[in-house]
């Protein structure tokens, strides 16, 4: 009883982290349907900044918003210098662009904080644990939940009921008519960037945390990340929020409970199982959760 | 050079070698690669052997995504199915590798018609992610079946017994009399993969002129239209997965005789998928001649990116893999922005400057 709530609690806090990483995919794509395949960069970029900045002496806090706001101000950057001048051109095109985007910042963050693992600091103990029933839980992950459910709280509300999230949805919908209406389009895109890649900082430091370490590989977690994206429906930040909960808890309680049973097969197996979850997923719903249904004919 | 002379028939609009100048150039081009191995020093051999396996898996991607329309980052998976078939079949069963080979491409082309259904389904980026998921299935399949993989340690491909010339030969490097000429070895796998890869050009290059490629370039630019005019979407793309993994599948079993030693993650990752999408869009999307530049053009650019690397400052602090990776990034970036068609635009430009001479335009 008290190893399931054990694998309940740190497969939600991973999930909340998925959700992050994943709604940073959603707010792009629905803005400016470029899939951003640097998003595991930013995450990197954010815990990094993170762990300098808080190196520096700034305070927890203080450290945690300015890395936020550094790393949405770089993927601003990217969209404007980078994305601005393809607008129009194939999507392939875009998808290919933030790949090698996210080749060369990963390249320039090796270059800035080399290859060494470093410990992500926290306001608690690093290691703090609380007694709930008979389980032992980390606070690291009970703060990741929290955030989460704070930020994408934040994010619905934003979204629903800021002039910027009406223009936001208003570019998703159809970008001319947003534009003959007077939505500064590139001004939401360049929001819906800075707003990714905030989103990807915060998920940043709260994977970085004890269990796990921070080091410029850290933005592989995107790459689970996109099962969610995909299982949630590529448009619908509710569902990839839904998604990427279930598929954190889905793979721990995998690593907990099938693993064991797959022998040889079975090591690692839970690393792969969103994978595997999402293609079977998608043979039976090919636009994902909530994902918008395209009317086809062939 | 002189402008294309005045088309008057379909056969003289679908040959490849259309007039005098075009088969004066394949001469002149295949005597050039017929003598390189006995030029070339044994690096840059070795760097055309490798330039000649990614010009075999470009063309195979060219297919699925150039022709059909089919994102795939997959392609890392049927290469390593390629490589771990030829490889284990050489090894466990001591097959000939004229048999391995092939073996390795039907291997990769049954999970590439496995998969082709999915596209049948799925569009654009929900398609590029599964494959993406592919690669990561593949890689978990191949590393937990250890008794014939041998996981993580990696697998020897048995070069010895395939490329060694007597029975007192002790390594596959010996020299072997062909005929006159004593050929050695990476001179060996030279002409082998020369063929190959003329092989596979060709493949490519028909399937473009023929009604299979129209097909895929239909469903690509319209499927519904494609559909109305008697094309059937499903079987298209369907084929399209089946040839493109089948070449892959060959290409990664040359990869294997080309490294002699072979494991899993490196070098078949999601970078491998993502060099050979590099190679497509650097040539230019839709021709082979574009998949056989781009390939040629990535594959040189590392050596190179090694000399030039060290030069710099701050990238000297990377390593001589993410040197060459910097380099080719930044050379994509600039190509998407600057140069949409790739160096096809840049040959086209060239070309369309010679041909007005002495005028501009």
């Amino acid at each position: 009883m008290s190893g399931l709530l054990q694998l309940l609690v740190s497969g939600l806090a991973l999930g909340a982290i998925y959700a992050l990483v994943a709604l940073g995919f959603v707010v792009i794509y629905r803005a400016s349907q470029v899939f951003n395949f640097a998003q595991g960069e930013f995450v990197a970029f954010g815990a990094l900044m993170m762990v300098s900045l808080h190196a520096e002496g700034l305070p927890w806090l203080a450290a945690v918003a300015l890395s936020c706001v550094l790393t949405g101000l770089l993927g601003a950057l990217v969209e404007r210098v980078l994305l601005r001048p393809l607008v129009g051109r194939p999507v392939f095109v875009t998808i290919i662009l933030t790949i090698f985007v996210g080749a060369l910042l990963r390249a320039g963050m090796t270059i800035a904080w080399g290859h060494e693992l470093r410990g992500m600091p926290t306001p608690w103990d690093t290691m703090a644990e609380v007694q709930v029933l008979d389980a032992q839980l980390l606070v690291n992950s009970l703060g990741a939940m929290a955030t989460g459910a704070l930020v994408l709280g934040l994010y619905f509300v934003l979204i629903r009921r800021t002039r910027m999230g009406v223009a936001m949805r208003a570019t998703a919908s159809d970008q001319e008519v947003a534009l003959a209406l007077g939505i500064p389009v590139g001004r939401v895109f360049g929001a819906t960037w800075f707003l990714a890649g905030a989103l990807a900082a915060l998920a940043g430091i709260f994977l970085g945390m004890y269990p796990r370490n921070v080091d410029i590989h850290l933005g592989f977690v995107a790459l689970r990340a996109f099962p969610a994206v995909i299982v949630g429906g590529l448009d619908s930040a509710m569902g990839t929020v839904i998604a990427g909960i279930l598929l954190g808890v889905l793979e721990l309680l995998c690593q907990g409970y099938i693993n064991p049973h797959l022998g040889e097969f079975g090591k690692n197996f839970h690393a792969v199982f969103p994978y595997f979850v999402m293609i079977l997923f998608l043979m039976v719903r090919p636009y994902g959760l909530f994902g918008s249904r395209e009317v086809e004919r062939v | 050079m002189p402008t294309r002379a005045l088309v008057t028939s379909y056969a003289q609009d679908l040959a490849l070698f259309p007039d005098r100048w075009h088969r004066l150039g394949l001469v002149l081009f295949s005597a050039l690669l017929l003598t390189l191995p006995w030029v070339a020093d044994p690096r840059w051999l070795s760097v055309s052997n490798l330039a000649l396996v990614a010009i075999v898996g470009s063309v195979a991607l060219m297919i699925l995504t150039g022709f059909a329309g089919q994102i795939s980052m997959g392609h890392a998976a049927f290469l390593a199915l390629g490589a771990y078939t030829t490889a284990v079949l050489g090894e466990q069963w001591a097959l000939p590798f004229w048999l391995a080979l092939p073996a390795g491409g039907a291997v990769a082309a049954a999970v590439g018609l496995a998969i082709g259904p999915f596209a049948l389904r799925l569009r654009g980026l929900y398609l590029a992610i599964v494959t993406l998921g592919l690669v990561f299935l593949v890689n978990h399949m191949l590393l937990t079946f250890s008794d014939l993989t041998h996981g993580v340690s990696g697998i020897a491909v048995p070069m010895v017994t395939w490329f060694g010339a007597e029975a007192s030969a002790t390594d596959f490097r010996s020299a072997t009399q062909w005929g006159g000429l004593r050929v050695v070895g990476d001179q060996k796998l030279y002409f082998l993969f020369l063929a190959l890869a003329t092989g596979a050009v060709w493949v490519g290059k028909n399937v473009q002129r023929s009604n299979t490629g129209r097909a895929m370039m239909a469903v690509r630019d319209q499927d519904l239209a494609a559909s109305v005019l008697g094309v059937d979407p499903a079987r298209t793309k369907v084929t399209a997965f089946g040839l493109s993994s089948f070449l892959a599948g060959i290409a990664g079993g040359m990869f294997a005789l080309q490294q002699q030693y072979i494991t899993i993650e490196p070098p078949f990752d999601l970078n491998m998928s993502i060099e050979y999408i590099a190679m497509i869009v650097l040539g230019g999307m839709g021709t082979v001649f574009g998949a056989v530049a781009g390939a040629v053009a990535l594959v040189a650019l590392s050596p190179l990116a090694e000399i030039v690397g060290r030069q710099l400052p701050l990238i000297e602090r990377l390593s001589s893999a993410q040197q060459s990776t910097v380099l080719f990034s930044a050379l994509v970036l600039a190509v998407l922005v600057f140069e949409p068609m790739g160096l096809l635009g840049l040959w086209l430009r060239i070309k369309r400057y010679f041909a007005a001479w002495p005028f501009r335009y």
